[in-house]
């Protein structure tokens, strides 16, 4: 099976992980302490589970021997995972930021009489979480869309 | 074909990114916006600075257009707030076949006679007599011509300005009703007796210039009043100067004289009542030894009111006006009076200092009293009152002890006590007038229909009532919505009191002869509850039945309540005539619906307003319906309160000295800091308007400095300074109740117009909130006209006794009428951009030694009367200002209750506007860093351009010389809340006609940025999917 492989689905193997690796720091992020703590996203954690899985799918269903109109239809079914996944993460990505960016302005660039309480360790290390999964969540993003260009099975010698 | 397929499908996925970025991310540019341009360097809005596009606009294209809706409104309050009281005998409407004949100082100049606060003085103005004529009536003028030449003899006199004290010129008269009656002190009944009717130069034989049998005789009768004045029971002097002993307000002999001689030359007596100070007519009413045919109140003219009082007397139009007020027979009867005036404690003189104040060192300060307009060196807390009466005030009492009398004859209501007219109490001997009374010329019905309550939040009351016009002319009608609570046992044990009747709302409407209207009145549900200061701490709502019906007045309620519970005349009501209740049920208790509001929970603030508070006994005994004889009020003056046997001395006598809040040495303030950001248009935008929360306020305030922080509270001044570092306008205020006393000067044809034209005491009594909102829309334009944006426009005061020298200036003893009223007004005038303040807030219930009386109450009166008044304008509409009061609420200064301005106003009730002491005329009660704290923004202390701290001798304050940047600045909460109350001044300003310039949203780079990303990729994705689709399956053709 993994012969059938190609690097396009190696790609979309990593970004299907990283996307995982986001979901962990995004997590770890909202149940760790300091200012993040307990303030989940709605929906990042479905959208990126969903991501996940539909990249893992995609190359499933490119990898069966199908034949006919069976295969025409897993074909496009693969592809059009490989196309909702990044939108899923991009989703995700967007909906994370605006829910940060005050946050963040809040721990970094309160004013000088306030600073000192709101600067932390439990908050700085909130803060970087934060900064951490939207990275991370970027990466896998465009990892994702490379991928979308790429094929997921190797061509077969005729 | 397999490239092109995954190409398209990857720039399918890369532009469905994009398309989901751009959607999302647009609000985020919405929610981030004004943060953006600052870093951008765009701007979203663009100012319109033509005056077509301003935000609040003037209705009126011409200044005569402006100058006839002012008058119009005038009439209509004449109209609508004249009260037929009494009409026996067809005396009314005015028969145009009869002469009439006018008796009475009042008659020929009614109060008021000069222009001022209360007076427009318009060249256009129509007087009484002017206004009768006009209507076609015909007046004797052999009467006329001797009261107006020999009587009265106007003419002009050089009179001080009591402010400035320069010589003006004045109307005067030879003879006059005292305008002013002085701060409790004898007053003299100016009412020239028929026995010198020739000696002021009648003619002998003037009796007979009448047909007695065609002639109806209006006699009116006047009482003045003004600021710093206090009627004193007991006081009058008679027309010779000699003591009476009667009270001032009951007409004296004198003017019984002329009621006598007004029936001896006419068929029929109508009088007029022109005051704004409930007068005792019980020797004139029904069953009295001077019986009229009729009574009719006409409140306190102003220029135009006159017209609109002649078209009701005439018959013109239907007669809808309403008391505002409780007529009783006796002052005394009232057990708000038994406590007013007030006197000293016992041992006051503890709270003196002789140069141990540390703010004053080595000076004496006393602790007695000061004149109205301060000058004194002294604390001024000497004098207190004991507000026992509790929530029981005016009809609350009257009504509620009448409904018990029948229904609960165990609470003792037909006890001696408050008895005037016979051994025992007896409602229908101590009360000439209810509440809500008026007549009719046309016979109406007005029945509840229905009544929905809404218990969630910001939900209201929603009243039915039908009007059913029973007569054969088409007619405008008065509808009043009255509730009663129940009384249940848990109110017993806890103290919590229920009038028996509670005024909601009221309205008018149109109906055709013979035919029926609905009038629809709303009121938010929370005035339904009541306040538990004992136990529950919070607004509460009892279980059982509300009753809710429509009555024409206070009593009618009272018995549609009992003959609703089954009572009768047989168990002692005075009438069987009762209308329709409808029942709304409250299955459990609630002390939970109310208890949060705006977020905030609600709870005691004013623990320390209850004299017991500070004795740590129980010295006063409130009025409680549960037993009106045990307590019915004392005279609390007359106990010897000692200060010093307190076991809370110390707090007791810190906070008569004004200390209630103390300049902190330990924790540093920022220095303000330009950030580059002004008050202007270009820097406040939607957002800014929308949200006083933005940081754009705080980092706008953040700017000033220590120096003016504090300095632009503390010297508020007749106009608000302009901050170095913010470029805010001046904004001047301005008088008065009845509108700008400012003139508009017309330079096209050099006439001269003034608005102020209103007359708060015919808004009150024609019971109508949306001729009050339609005075508030006038008094609006009229600031716009003037461009004055800052006034101080009504009066909200509870009339708390008929004695108060203002009650011209307020509403009514009713908190709900106050309430409905001020709502119309302020709502009116926010809505055209104008600032208009309500004075004066906290229980400024007398003249008497304003400027330092502690005034005692439980907490739920503080909240259920005078406060309520205020909250329909400062809490349910926009309201942009309001004037404290000047007294104390128990111990502390008004100003500086914090409870009162921060925890109730600004976080119950969310308001968000500008808060102004009264006069500042004494450094040693208004303490300066106390009214700072309490989230006052303005101390008005009339001079201007003096917004420092270091303008006194050795760079202190002018004023608090204790005070002065280097001692502020040790105190970070100080200086900020004094940004704090200046922050809400900005905001205020911005959202008046101040800034009156309207934005427009213009699309900055990135906004089109982004709409071209969205479009693109909105296109790329549909194109690139469909040829993904499409190379797919032509791929997997290819392939079979």
């Amino acid at each position: 099976m993994l012969k059938k492989m190609s690097v396009g689905a190696w790609i979309t193997c990593c970004a299907a992980i990283l996307i995982i690796v986001s979901l962990i720091v995004y997590s770890a992020n909202v149940s760790g302490e300091g200012y993040f703590q307990g303030r989940s996203v709605n929906g990042v954690t479905l959208w990126l589970i969903i991501a996940a899985v539909l990249l893992v799918c995609a190359i499933a269903l490119k990898l069966l021997n199908l034949k006919g109109s069976a295969a025409t239809s897993a074909d496009l079914a693969s592809g059009l995972m490989q196309i909702g996944a990044p939108v899923l993460v991009a989703l995700s990505l967007i909906n994370l930021i605006a829910s940060r960016v005050e946050g963040l302005g809040f721990i970094y660039f309160s004013n000088a009489d306030v600073i000192k309480e709101v600067q932390t360790p439990a908050n700085m290390a909130s803060g970087t979480g934060a900064i951490a999964s939207m990275v991370v969540m970027g990466v896998a993003l465009v990892v994702a869309i490379v991928a979308a260009f790429c094929g997921l099975r190797k061509k077969e010698a005729k | 074909m397999g490239k092109l397929s995954g190409f398209f499908r990857g720039m399918a996925a890369l532009m469905a990114c994009l398309l989901v970025l751009a959607n999302v991310g647009t609000g985020v540019v919405e929610s981030y916006r004004s943060a953006l341009d600052n870093v951008l360097g765009t701007s979203s809005y663009e100012t319109i600075t033509d005056e077509s596009a301003a935000r609040f606009k003037k209705d009126y294209a011409t200044i005569e257009d402006m100058a006839a809706a002012a008058k119009a409104l005038a009439i209509r309050e004449g109209e609508e707030g004249t009260v037929v009281m009494k009409n026996d005998n067809g005396v009314l409407p005015l028969s145009a076949d009869k002469q009439v004949v006018l008796f009475g100082l009042a008659s020929y100049a009614p109060y008021p006679y000069t222009a001022g606060d209360l007076r427009a003085g318009n060249a256009d103005a129509v007087d009484l007599l002017q206004a009768l004529t006009d209507a076609g009536l015909s007046i004797n003028e052999t009467v006329k011509n001797f009261y107006e030449k020999g009587i009265l003899n106007k003419h002009i006199e050089q009179v001080p300005n009591m402010w400035t004290g320069e010589l003006v010129d004045t109307v005067a008269y030879d003879n006059i009703y005292v305008a002013a009656p002085g701060d409790m002190t004898q007053y003299k009944v100016v009412e020239v007796p028929p026995t010198l009717f020739e000696e002021k130069g009648a003619p002998a034989d003037w009796k007979n210039s009448i047909d007695k049998d065609n002639a109806v005789a209006i006699v009116t009768f006047a009482r003045g009043a003004g600021e710093g004045n206090t009627y004193a029971p007991g006081s009058a002097l008679n027309f010779a100067g000699e003591a009476t002993g009667k009270d001032p307000l009951a007409l004296s002999d004198d003017e019984l004289a002329v009621i006598d001689v007004a029936k001896e030359t006419c068929s029929q007596v109508l009088v007029l009542i022109n005051s704004g100070n409930n007068m005792v007519l019980k020797e004139i009413a029904k069953g009295g030894a001077h019986e009229v045919d009729g009574i009719a109140y006409i409140g306190v003219i102003n220029d135009y009111q006159p017209i609109g009082i002649a078209n009701v007397l005439t018959g013109k139009v239907n007669a809808t006006g309403a008391l505002p007020d409780t007529y009783v027979a006796d002052n005394a009867s009232i057990p708000a009076v038994v406590n007013f005036g007030g006197d000293y404690y016992a041992d006051y003189e503890i709270v003196g200092t002789q140069g141990t104040d540390a703010r004053y060192p080595g000076e004496t300060i006393a602790n007695t009293k000061a004149s109205s307009f301060g000058g004194s060196s002294t604390y001024n807390g000497g004098h207190y009152i004991v507000e026992a009466e509790g929530i029981y005030v005016g009809y609350k009492y009257f009504e509620t002890r009448y409904f018990d009398s029948v229904m609960n004859p165990q609470f003792n209501a037909a006890s001696a006590k408050g008895a005037t007219q016979a051994e025992t109490w007896d409602y229908n001997k101590e009360v000439l007038y209810s509440f809500g009374h008026g007549l009719s010329y046309l016979d109406y019905e007005q029945t509840l229909k229905s009544v929905k309550v809404d218990l969630s939040e910001n939900g209201n009351v929603t009243a039915e009532i039908e009007i059913k016009n029973l007569s054969d002319k088409d007619g405008y009608f008065l509808a009043q919505l009255y509730v009663q609570q129940p009384y249940t046992e848990y109110d017993k044990t806890n103290l919590v009191e229920k009038s028996a009747v509670n005024f909601l709302n009221s309205g008018k409407a149109q109906v055709k002869a013979g035919g029926t209207a609905t009038v629809t009145l709303t009121v938010p549900s929370k005035y339904l509850a009541s306040y538990d200061y004992k136990n529950a701490k919070t607004w509460i709502l009892d279980e059982g039945d509300y009753l809710f019906t429509a009555a024409p007045g206070s009593h009618a309620a009272a018995n549609n309540f009992l003959a609703h519970l089954g009572k009768t005349a047989a168990d002692g009501m005075d009438t069987d005539k009762t209308g329709a209740v409808v029942t709304w049920n409250l299955g459990a208790f609630d002390k939970t619906t109310f208890a949060t509001a705006n977020g905030h929970e609600v709870t005691n603030v004013a623990d320390d307003a209850d004299l017991n508070y500070w004795t740590g006994t129980d010295t006063v005994t409130y009025l409680s319906r549960q037993d009106w004889d045990a307590t019915y009020p004392i005279d609390y003056s007359k106990v010897a309160i000692k200060i010093g046997d307190s076991p809370k001395k110390d707090e007791w006598i810190a906070e008569l000295r004004g200390q209630t809040y103390t300049i902190q040495t330990n924790d540093p303030a920022n220095e303000g800091v330009d950030r580059g950001l002004r008050f202007n248009a270009e820097s406040i935008q939607d957002e800014q308007l929308a949200d006083v929360n933005d940081e754009y306020w705080d980092n706008l305030v953040s700017q000033i400095t220590i120096d003016e922080a504090v300095g632009a509270v503390i010297h508020g001044g007749s106009s608000s300074d302009v901050l170095t570092n913010v470029d805010n306008p001046k904004v001047l205020q301005n008088e008065g109740v009845s509108g700008f006393t400012a003139a508009y000067n017309d330079e096209a044809t050099g006439k001269t117009y003034k608005f102020n034209v209103h007359s708060q005491t015919l808004i009150a009594s024609s019971f109508n909130p949306e001729l009050a909102y339609e005075w508030g829309l006038i008094e609006g334009n009229s600031g716009l006209w003037l461009q004055r944006y800052d006034l101080w426009g009504t009066g909200l005061t509870q009339r708390r006794t008929p004695y108060n020298g203002r009650n011209y200036e307020y509403i009514s003893e009713d908190p709900m009428l106050t309430n409905r009223i001020g709502y119309g007004i302020m709502q009116g005038c926010s809505d055209k951009g104008i600032i208009n303040g309500p004075k004066h807030m906290g229980f400024n219930d007398q003249e008497h030694n304003r400027g330092g009386v502690s005034v005692y109450m439980t907490e739920q009166k503080f909240r259920e009367t005078d406060l309520r008044g205020f909250q329909g304008g400062l809490d349910d509409a926009d309201g942009r200002a309001v004037m404290i009061a000047f007294n104390r609420i128990g111990a502390t200064n008004a100003a500086h209750h914090v409870g009162m301005l921060q925890k109730i106003m600004r976080d119950e009730w969310g308001f968000t506007g500008l808060v102004s002491t009264d006069m500042m005329n004494n450094k040693y009660y208004f303490n300066a860093e106390s009214i700072v704290m309490a989230g006052v923004t303005q101390i008005a202390d009339f001079a201007q351009n003096d917004n420092h701290i270091n303008e006194g001798e050795g760079g202190v304050d002018k004023t608090w010389g204790y005070i002065s940047p280097e001692t502020v600045k040790n105190d970070g909460a100080l200086v900020k809340q004094a940004r704090e109350n200046l922050k809400y001044q900005l905001y205020t300003f911005a959202n008046s006609a101040v800034l009156n310039v309207s934005t427009r949203k213009v699309a900055t780079w990135y906004d089109n940025a982004i709409s071209i990303v969205k479009t693109v990729s909105l296109v790329l994705t549909i194109c690139c999917g469909l040829a993904y689709i499409a190379t797919t399956v032509l791929k997997k053709k290819k392939e079979a």
